[in-house]
């Protein structure tokens, strides 16, 4: 069986292409250095049988490689949006229909999307990015980022560590809860790690999210800033 | 000398039309007991602002002056200037309008700091109605532009390098103020000589650096007058010059600028970061946006946006009937369920002492001075204990929690099952000596039916083992005035308390970088039981209602206590357990009390 009878393309920088997906691990690698090294792979593994049929497999793999770095951006744009508390912007990266689970709790369509982020989220300053609790720095292979892009290049799915910041606001009518508020804080925070894996559609106007959903795997009652040395 | 407190003071709520024909006599400038300046006679200033106004000046005279904003036509009007160091500040008003203009102007530097200020303010960011009274202001930074000379890239700027700083300041009009600046967007006053009480309030402020000894600062008295004082300060020399606009208690315009000679108090300790070098105020660190932030559009803030607590506005007034009817559907006393063991203290309860055991199988009596309750009581075990009026058969069986606040001496408290108002009793009881202070505190004032009443007891214990004294008794005490101490309740919520007169307390919020923020203040009261041992009480009068009487144990650094409030939800008994830092003090009791006041 050669590459171009193929149902999809594969591209992986550690493994000559098997699945029915591309893939591409990224463990902080610039997109050129996964490129060169997807290239390396591809001349490692068996030759098409002509020119036009490589020429051909290489665009794919090039369309592959875009829409997997369009996908990553989108996950960047998401988590700096998260980050720098613009929960509007966030919520105008899911589809009409998306879905996201968070805190075991499952929020459809795009009302739902809005309240997770808009109100849940906005209310707690989830989604700021920490650097990881004291103690917990050591990342777990499985934190690694994936992105994977569909053979018709149409959807894709991913998946990301986060070490962010979740909040709730301080239950109460006290009023050092109330000028807190008047702060912009009065939030009881913690921080959590883990995954958060995304499942992206192509549209007219980019890539979307259809549906988010957050894996923890850690949490910590953390704030940074503190010193600790 | 007013002799209502500003947070019961029904202050008129003067409308645009009454605000502007109150401010026709503002055309005549500034009213001065001191020489006003004439430095800037004869001179003309463009002041260019950063995202602000182009202010053309031309003064024609020491109090009258022209000036014409951007493009528009000059408009005349009179003013009044006052010089500190190389700072030339002046005022005025522009006729035929709500608002005026204060400039700082630096004759060294060039750098000038305009307040532009109005009334009749509207709604503010958030949709409140913003009382026509109360004056607004925006904070413009800018330079004097010099021809032929390039603008200067310095500013003076908001600064948290007032922060704790106190002062006292006589005007050369004789009123006396205490003015401290613990918080970097609040300050507490004290009228020294425009109240007949000792009682500190608070207003939002600004500081702004002019340089290391020079800071402008105002605040403006939201919730209550809405008047604002407006000043320059030079550190070196403890001199002021200042500006103060609105209307007081009686409606009456003030507008006027004075001199004022002054003396540092003290200073309260900053816990702010180390590389917060006073450029910035930093405030809502890594926290979500308020509502009315959330709300606002990106971009700079509103004009005149301020971060004011306005609680008179969110309290819900309930009616006696109301609150004893939510008593009855809900009266929570530690767990909510009396018998539990357990305490849930929550946010205000991080760091409580372990319940005590002292007064467990014992019997005593306890009688209060001046024909006080009289009670016996049987403390059962660790979270039970009986009572009975003194002379009365029938025993009553009440959940109870005590701590060890300091060697043998107890704190204890437990509400009043049954009583209508709702009422609860916190006692210190002093096993070494039998001397005991009851505070006693009851749902509804005359005010509102959801905020506590208290009033503190003196007495002593009968009890085997202890010969209690006849004449020696606790007392109130003015030992904590000035003093600051944190209040960490858990890790999620620290405040700190400033004990600012012998009757009123602030607290104030800390921001997630540790500096103050947000403060409010009410009357509160104090009493001595050992050295460094004392009860402090205080009820967030016209704000929520709630009362907090805690031990503070100076030795310790614990603060342990009671929390007492009701409201909607009913009414609650909990627990409140502290960790303190001590914060230094200002040295302020010799300008309050009876005989400061010549009494």
């Amino acid at each position: 069986m050669t590459r171009t009878q193929r149902t999809s393309d594969t591209i992986d920088r550690h493994k000559p292409d098997r699945s029915r997906r591309s893939f591409i691990r990224k463990t902080g690698a610039a997109l050129s250095a996964v490129a060169a090294s997807a290239a390396a792979g591809f001349s490692r593994t068996s030759a098409p049988s002509s020119g036009g049929d490589q020429l051909g497999l290489l665009k794919r793999r090039v369309g592959n490689l875009e829409d997997a770095e369009n996908v990553r951006r989108l996950h960047l744009a998401y988590e700096s949006s998260l980050d720098r508390g613009r929960y509007e912007d966030v919520a105008a990266m899911f589809t009409e229909d998306a879905e996201v689970v968070f805190g075991g709790s499952l929020f459809s369509g795009s009302e739902g999307v809005r309240r997770l982020y808009c109100e849940r989220f906005a209310a707690g300053r989830t989604g700021k990015k920490i650097e990881p609790a004291p103690g917990f720095e050591p990342g777990l292979p499985e934190l690694e980022t994936a992105v994977e892009v569909a053979k018709d290049r149409t959807t894709a799915s991913g998946r990301f560590p986060f070490s962010m910041q979740v909040g709730e606001p301080m239950t109460g009518d006290s009023s050092l809860v109330a000028m807190a508020r008047l702060h912009g804080e009065g939030i009881v925070r913690r921080w959590e790690r883990g995954s958060c894996t995304l499942s992206c559609v192509k549209t007219d106007a980019g890539w979307k999210i259809r549906r988010l959903e957050y894996r923890t795997a850690l949490k910590a009652d953390y704030r940074p800033g503190r010193v600790l040395a | 000398m007013m002799n209502i407190p500003m947070h019961r003071f029904k202050y008129t709520k003067l409308s645009k039309d009454q605000v502007t024909r109150k401010l026709a006599a503002t055309a005549a400038g500034p009213k001065s007991a001191s020489q006003l300046s004439g430095v800037l006679a004869g001179k003309s200033l463009k002041i260019v602002t950063d995202d602000g106004p182009v202010l053309h000046y031309a003064f024609k005279s020491a109090n009258r002056l022209t000036l014409a904003e951007g493009n528009a036509s000059a408009a005349e009007a009179a003013y009044g200037a006052l010089e500190l160091k190389q700072m030339v500040f002046f005022s005025h008003m522009v006729p035929g309008t709500l608002k005026g203009f204060n400039v700082f102007v630096d004759l060294k530097s060039h750098l000038a700091t305009v307040f532009e200020v109005w009334f009749a303010g509207g709604k503010d960011p958030s949709g409140q109605q913003l009382d026509d009274r109360e004056v607004q202001r925006q904070v413009w930074f800018g330079y004097v532009d010099v021809a032929g000379k390039k603008a200067p890239e310095e500013r003076h700027h908001f600064t948290n390098r007032l922060e704790g700083t106190g002062m006292y300041w006589k005007q050369d009009t004789g009123i006396e103020t205490i003015d401290l600046y613990p918080s970097i967007i609040s300050s507490n006053f004290i009228e020294v000589t425009r109240h007949a009480d000792d009682l500190s309030y608070c207003s939002p402020s600004d500081y702004i650096l002019v340089n290391d000894n020079l800071v402008i600062y105002d605040r403006t008295e939201c919730e209550f007058s809405g008047i604002m004082t407006l000043y320059l300060l030079d550190l070196f020399t403890e001199t002021q010059v200042g500006m103060r606009l609105g209307f007081n208690e009686k409606d009456e315009l003030e507008y006027y600028m004075y001199r004022g000679a002054g003396k540092i108090v003290g200073q309260l300790t900053s816990l702010a970061p180390f590389d917060e070098h006073g450029k910035t105020v930093n405030l809502a660190m890594g926290g979500a946006p308020a509502k009315a932030a959330k709300a606002a559009p990106a971009g700079p803030p509103p004009k005149g946006q301020r971060t004011v607590y306005r609680p008179g506005r969110t309290f819900k007034n309930m009616t006696p009937e109301e609150v004893q009817r939510a008593a009855e559907k809900s009266t929570v006393t530690f767990t909510g369920d009396p018998n539990a063991p357990q305490q849930q203290a929550g946010m205000m309860g991080g760091h409580l002492l372990p319940f005590s055991d002292l007064l467990v199988g014992k019997e005593f009596t306890l009688r209060y001075d001046n024909e006080g309750p009289g009670w016996e009581y049987k403390v059962l075990d660790i979270y039970n204990l009986q009572w009975r009026k003194e002379g009365t058969t029938a025993w009553q069986k009440e959940t109870y929690r005590a701590f060890e606040a300091d060697e043998k001496l107890v704190f204890f408290g437990h509400i009043v099952t049954g009583s209508n108002p709702v009422s609860c009793r916190r006692i210190a009881l002093d096993l070494t000596n039998g001397l005991t202070t009851a505070i006693l505190s009851w749902m509804g004032t005359e005010y509102y039916g959801n905020e506590v009443s208290y009033r503190a007891v003196f007495g002593a214990a009968e009890m085997e083992g202890v010969n209690a004294p006849r004449y020696v008794r606790h007392g109130f005490t003015d030992e904590l005035v000035g003093r600051g101490f944190t209040r960490t309740y858990s890790d999620q919520m620290t405040s700190m308390h400033l004990y600012t007169t012998a009757h009123s307390s602030s607290w104030t919020i800390y921001t997630a970088n540790q500096t103050l923020g947000m403060q409010w203040c009410a009357p509160a009261l104090y009493v001595k039981l050992r050295d460094g041992v004392y009860i402090f009480d205080l009820v967030e009068e016209a704000c929520n209602g709630a009362e907090t009487c805690i031990i503070e144990n100076e030795k310790t650094k614990r603060a342990i206590g009671f929390g007492f409030s009701g409201g909607e939800r009913g009414v609650s008994f909990g627990l409140i357990g502290a960790i303190a830092r001590d914060l230094g003090g200002y040295d302020i009791k010799h300008f309050l009390g009876p005989k400061a006041k010549g009494v």
